[in-house]
C-alpha cells in the first residue's frame, strides 16, 4: 500500500525516500512511472517479455541504487528513464539475432516527436531546443541519429538498413553528434 | 540517394572519435556489444569519461519523453516485491502456485545441502506437494574451489528459467559481481547476467541457450565488473560451478 504522505510526491522526493528504505515511496515511485519506463523497454527490445524482465531489473537498481542519483544534474524522469533504456540496449547486445532484420524504412521507426501528451512542462523547452539543434543537421544524420536512439540500433544494424556503408554511417553520425553537441552548447 | 553513398573523406574523421564523441555513440546506443562494454567500463574507471556519459544523458533525455508509455502488467509489481525479497507468502493458484512450489522446492534442497533435518521439526516448513516438486526438479549445486555449495540452481527447460539460490556470502572486495554463464558441452560459454550473492532469483534464459538446459551442460559463476553485463565472454575468476542435473 503507497503511503498517502508519498502517492502524490515528486519522483525526485520518492527517490529520496528511496535511497532511506521507505517502501511505500517505493511502491509510489513504481506506480508512478512503471508505464513510461516499460513503454521505453519494449519499444527497444519489441518483446514484451524481455521488457517485463528489464523492467524488473531496472526497479531492483533503483532500489538499490536510489542514493547515487543526483537531483543536480538530471530530472528523476531523465535518470530512471536512460537507466531504463541502458538496461533494454544492454539486453539487446545478448541478442544478435535482430541484426538480421534489413530494409526496414529508418523513418518509420521513429514516433513523432509531437505526440508525448506525458512531457512535463519543465522538459518542454529543453526538448524544443534539441529538436531545434536537430533540425539544423543534414536529413541522413538527422534520421541516423533519431533511429538510433529510438530504436536501439547498432551501426551495423544501421548501415544494412540504410543500405549504406558502414564507415558512412559511423562518419554521419559522429559528425551529426558533434554538430548537435556545439548547437545545444551555445 | 547517391550522393548518400560517397564514403567519407579520409583525414581526422577516419580514425577513432574523440572521448566526447564515443561518450555519444554510447549513449545513442549505436555501439556493438563489446565495445559498449569497452566504453561502459572506461565510464566506471575515469571521472572525466562518466562526466562526458552524463552530459550526453542529459543532452538527449529530452526524447525519452517521445516514447510511447505502456501499460505494464499486474504481475509484475508482486513478482519485483518476490525479487526484492519483501514477500514470500504463497498466492494459490496458476502460475503463481507453481513458482512458489518451485521455490519451496529449491528451499528445500538448500536445508538439505546444509544438513539441517528440517522433516523432524515439529510443523514441517513445506508441504508435502513441495516435497514431490523437489523430486520432481533435481537441483544442481554450483560448489565453490574448497567443495561448499555457492549456489542452488534448479532448471525448468520448459519454462527457459534458472531459479537460483545463494549461500549468502561477502561481496567481492575489489566491487565485482556474481555473473552466471551456461557451458555447453565443448563450446563457449553464455551469459545469464548478474546473479546475487545474498537472495534467490529466477534467471531468464536467452531464447538461444535455452536447449542447452541439459544434462552435459555446466552452469557456472565468474567474478565480473558491473558495467556492461551481460558480457561477451567471462574475464574474471570461476568462483563456483556445477554440471546440471536432470
Amino acid at each position: 500500500m503507497p503511503d498517502p504522505n508519498t502517492a502524490a510526491a515528486s519522483p525526485e522526493a520518492l527517490l529520496a525516500q528511496v535511497a532511506l528504505g521507505n517502501r511505500g515511496a517505493f511502491e509510489a515511485l513504481y506506480r508512478s512511472t512503471c508505464d513510461r519506463l516499460f513503454g521505453i523497454c519494449v519499444r527497444v527490445l519489441s518483446n514484451r517479455a524481455e521488457a517485463e524482465e528489464v523492467l524488473q531489473e531496472v526497479f531492483t537498481s533503483v532500489w538499490r541504487k536510489a542514493s547515487q542519483y543526483q537531483p543536480g544534474r538530471a530530472s528523476a524522469m531523465s535518470w530512471l528513464g536512460m537507466m531504463a533504456r541502458n538496461k533494454a540496449i544492454d539486453r539487446l547486445r545478448t541478442h544478435p539475432e535482430r541484426s538480421s532484420l534489413t530494409s526496414l524504412d529508418l523513418a518509420a521507426e521513429v514516433p513523432d516527436p509531437g505526440a508525448s501528451p506525458a512531457q512535463a512542462v519543465e522538459t518542454l523547452a529543453e526538448s524544443a531546443r534539441l529538436n531545434r539543434c536537430l533540425e539544423e543537421l543534414e536529413d541522413k544524420r538527422r534520421t541516423l541519429i533519431r533511429a538510433a536512439f529510438f530504436g536501439g540500433f547498432t551501426y551495423e544494424e544501421l548501415a544494412r538498413r540504410a543500405e549504406a556503408p558502414l564507415g558512412s554511417v559511423k562518419s554521419w553520425i559522429r559528425r551529426g553528434l558533434a554538430q548537435l553537441r556545439s548547437c545545444l552548447e551555445t | 540517394m547517391s550522393a548518400d553513398l560517397t564514403p567519407p573523406p579520409a583525414g581526422p574523421e577516419a580514425g577513432p572519435p574523440d572521448d566526447d564523441v564515443l561518450a555519444g555513440e554510447l549513449v545513442l546506443g549505436v555501439l556493438s556489444g563489446p565495445e559498449r562494454a569497452r566504453v561502459q567500463a572506461r565510464g566506471e574507471r575515469e571521472p572525466d569519461f562518466a562526466a562526458r556519459i552524463a552530459a550526453w544523458e542529459r543532452r538527449l533525455s529530452p526524447w525519452l519523453s517521445g516514447y510511447a508509455t505502456v501499460t505494464t502488467p499486474a504481475h509484475l509489481w508482486p513478482e519485483l516485491t518476490r525479487r526484492l525479497g519483501w514477500t514470500s507468502e504463497p498466492a494459490r493458484t496458476g502460475l503463481w502456485g507453481s513458482l512458489t512450489l518451485w521455490r519451496a522446492a529449491t528451499a528445500l534442497a538448500l536445508l538439505a545441502v546444509l544438513g539441517v533435518w528440517v522433516l523432524r521439526a515439529p510443523s514441517p516448513p513445506v508441504t508435502t506437494a513441495a516435497q514431490e516438486a523437489a523430486a520432481a526438479k533435481p537441483v544442481t549445486t554450483l560448489a565453490r574451489d574448497d567443495g561448499t555449495p555457492g549456489w542452488l540452481a534448479s532448471v525448468d527447460r520448459s519454462r527457459g528459467t534458472v531459479l537460483m539460490v545463494p549461500v549468502p556470502a561477502s561481496p567481492d572486495a575489489q566491487g565485482r559481481v556474481p555473473e552466471l554463464w551456461i557451458i555447453p558441452a565443448g563450446q563457449a560459454p553464455i551469459s545469464l547476467g548478474q546473479v546475487s550473492l545474498t537472495k534467490s532469483h529466477t534467471v531468464t534464459v536467452p531464447q538461444r541457450a535455452v536447449p542447452d538446459l541439459v544434462a552435459g551442460s555446466v552452469l557456472a559463476i565468474t567474478l565480473e565488473p558491473s558495467a556492461g553485463l551481460p558480457h561477451a565472454a567471462p574475464s574474471g575468476p570461476v568462483v563456483a560451478k556445477g554440471a546440471i542435473q536432470t
